[in-house]
């Protein structure tokens, strides 16, 4: 066993979590190490100490189902804290989308599996509208003036939202007479090409506007979205949408003008 | 984070104009904001929440310059190192109704770039404790009243102690001693840091702002002391027993008397102006300019 022991005065700070990297590591591992030095590290912790952490811990926000499965899946905890503000991630909007793809899955199996196909990318992008911009973002102003790119955090939301309606989409479709997967790019495309209208439109006419084109399409082409050229089309116009979204970044960092006329 | 000493400028903004379609908000307007209070006085319309959107970073102006802590704050990173100093308070702060107090601020401190949660949620009950909120840390947005979440809203401008602390019209909905408490905290708030405070609340601006800025039909019409301000009213203030028709405002007070501001007749007797005094005689002079 070693003849070193931790120093009073540090132990002390290490009591009141005032030890600093990388005294405090070296301090913890001789802590684990070194029952006398646990039982002197006890005298330092006071009371009122014990009773700030425990109120510490009571006050700490708890996470709802959604942020504990983000974090489950190994996103940091202050990220899955952004993502809980947005609407389209709450379990009752996602319940909504999981039942509207159900029943549309069967409606679909019994009428024409098209239905479904034209159904599904319109879910992702009501949820893109409901996730961030002026009018649905309550903090936004405080959101566009923080640090955290406003692009970025509208891209978080959105990719995250899209993967959640992509999960349902791929249960939903076992519904269908054969698994098809025919609704994952134009979601992808929808929700670029709303994300993109939104550099210019509120993201909720952008929405609106898209997925009008969306249906005028599929009412239209019938299947055709839906076969290989349809899908190589769909894939070149996300690739297409996604550069110019790139391009158009720095217009989420700021208030759009337009609404405070 | 504070500003060094009373000579530092925090923000610098020069020519700035903003228009929202044919509607010109900001029409030149130029700004310095150092250590202090900066109060920023203006009729409705006038163009103090655009011009305090413009500063924060919140709206970029169509023409003009702001310049902050030595950068450029229309650029990427000029504009980046302004928002990590900075502590806003929106004229309307909007909340989720489902976050408690602490998850609120918490959320702020988030986008204010404190990943730490230990550290973060300390820096969370420090700025509610600042504002008087330590009780009520644990309620829901929704169930407090409007004073307390524009209390909450303060708070979180207030994480990371920014150097540079925009407040439109923070005391809205206060009681007059929660105005009191604000106003407190504003004095402290302005030591060593600089303050831009848009209010509607003349006392505010007399009994806490360094410098004062009027600003009408997008256009700074003052810059000065608040006495300064007052000043403007010298000699057109006075008392009589009834109402004078032609002045620019006139009303009874509690004891009876009228107050009058505008030119005053011969043998009037004068009052000491007010800041109040001083912002009416200066809008009616513009008017006057209008007019000719």
């Amino acid at each position: 066993m070693s003849t070193w022991h931790v120093p009073d005065d540090d132990l002390r700070r290490y009591a009141g979590r005032g030890l600093a990297p990388p005294l405090l590591w070296s301090t913890e591992t001789h802590l684990a190490a070194c029952p006398g030095c646990r039982s002197r590290v006890a005298a330092f912790v006071t009371v009122d100490d014990g009773w700030a952490r425990l109120d510490a811990a009571l006050d700490a926000p708890r996470p709802g189902p959604v942020e504990r499965l983000l974090v489950a899946v190994g996103v940091p905890d202050h990220t899955a804290r952004l993502l809980t503000a947005t609407p389209a991630l709450r379990l009752s909007w996602l319940a909504a989308v999981g039942v509207t793809l159900v029943l549309t899955a069967l409606v679909a199996h019994a009428v024409n599996p098209t239905v479904f196909l034209g159904v599904a990318p319109l879910l992702p992008l009501l949820g893109v509208a409901a996730s961030f911009g002026p009018g649905i973002d309550p903090t936004y102003e405080i959101t566009v003036t923080s640090p955290v790119h406003g692009f970025r955090l509208l891209l978080l939301r959105c990719v995250t939202v899209l993967a959640a309606n992509i999960m349902l989409g791929a249960v939903a479709s076992v519904f269908l007479p054969g698994f098809t997967a025919g609704w994952f790019l134009p979601s992808l495309a929808l929700t670029v090409a709303t994300l993109l209208l939104s550099s210019r439109v509120s993201p909720v006419f952008a929405a609106v506007g898209v997925g009008a084109v969306w249906v005028l399409v599929v009412s239209w082409a019938g299947p055709l979205p839906f076969s290989t050229a349809g899908q190589l089309s769909l894939l070149a116009a996300v690739a297409l949408f996604s550069v110019l979204l790139a391009r158009r970044a720095a217009v989420f960092d700021v208030l759009p003008t337009r609404r405070f006329r | 984070m504070t500003l060094s000493s009373a000579t530092d400028v925090a923000v610098r903004a020069e020519g700035v104009v903003l228009r929202y379609g044919r509607t010109t908000a900001l029409d030149g307007v130029s700004l310095s904001l150092g250590t202090g209070v900066t109060g920023l006085l203006g009729p409705n319309g006038a163009g103090k929440t655009t011009l305090l959107r413009v500063v924060a970073t919140a709206v970029r102006p169509d023409a003009g310059s702001v310049e902050a802590f030595g950068h450029d704050a229309l650029s990427g990173p000029g504009r980046l190192a302004l928002r990590r100093r900075l502590g806003y308070l929106p004229q309307d702060p909007g909340f989720h109704p489902s976050f408690t107090a602490f998850e609120f601020v918490d959320y702020v401190a988030i986008l204010k770039e404190l990943t730490v949660r230990s550290a973060r949620h300390a820096e969370v009950r420090r700025v509610l404790a600042l504002v008087g909120l330590d009780a009520q840390r644990g309620k829901r947005m929704r169930a407090l009243s409007g004073g307390m979440r524009q209390r909450v809203a303060l708070a979180a401008a207030l994480i990371g102690d920014p150097a540079l602390l925009i407040l439109d019209e923070p005391t809205v909905g206060l009681d007059p001693e929660q105005r009191m408490r604000f106003r407190e905290l504003f004095a402290d708030l302005g030591e060593g840091r600089a303050v831009l405070l848009s209010t509607h609340q003349t006392e505010d601006v007399m009994s806490l702002c360094r410098t004062v800025v009027v600003i009408d039909q997008g256009r700074v019409r003052f810059t000065g002391a608040p006495a300064d301000l007052a000043g403007l009213a010298a000699g057109r203030v006075w008392t009589s027993d009834s109402r004078a028709p032609g002045a620019l405002a006139s009303w009874r007070t509690g004891t009876g008397a009228y107050r009058h501001v505008g030119d005053p007749p011969s043998g009037a007797l004068l009052l000491e102006p007010t800041i109040e005094d001083g912002y009416l005689t200066l809008v009616d002079l513009r008017a006057t300019e209008g007019q000719s």
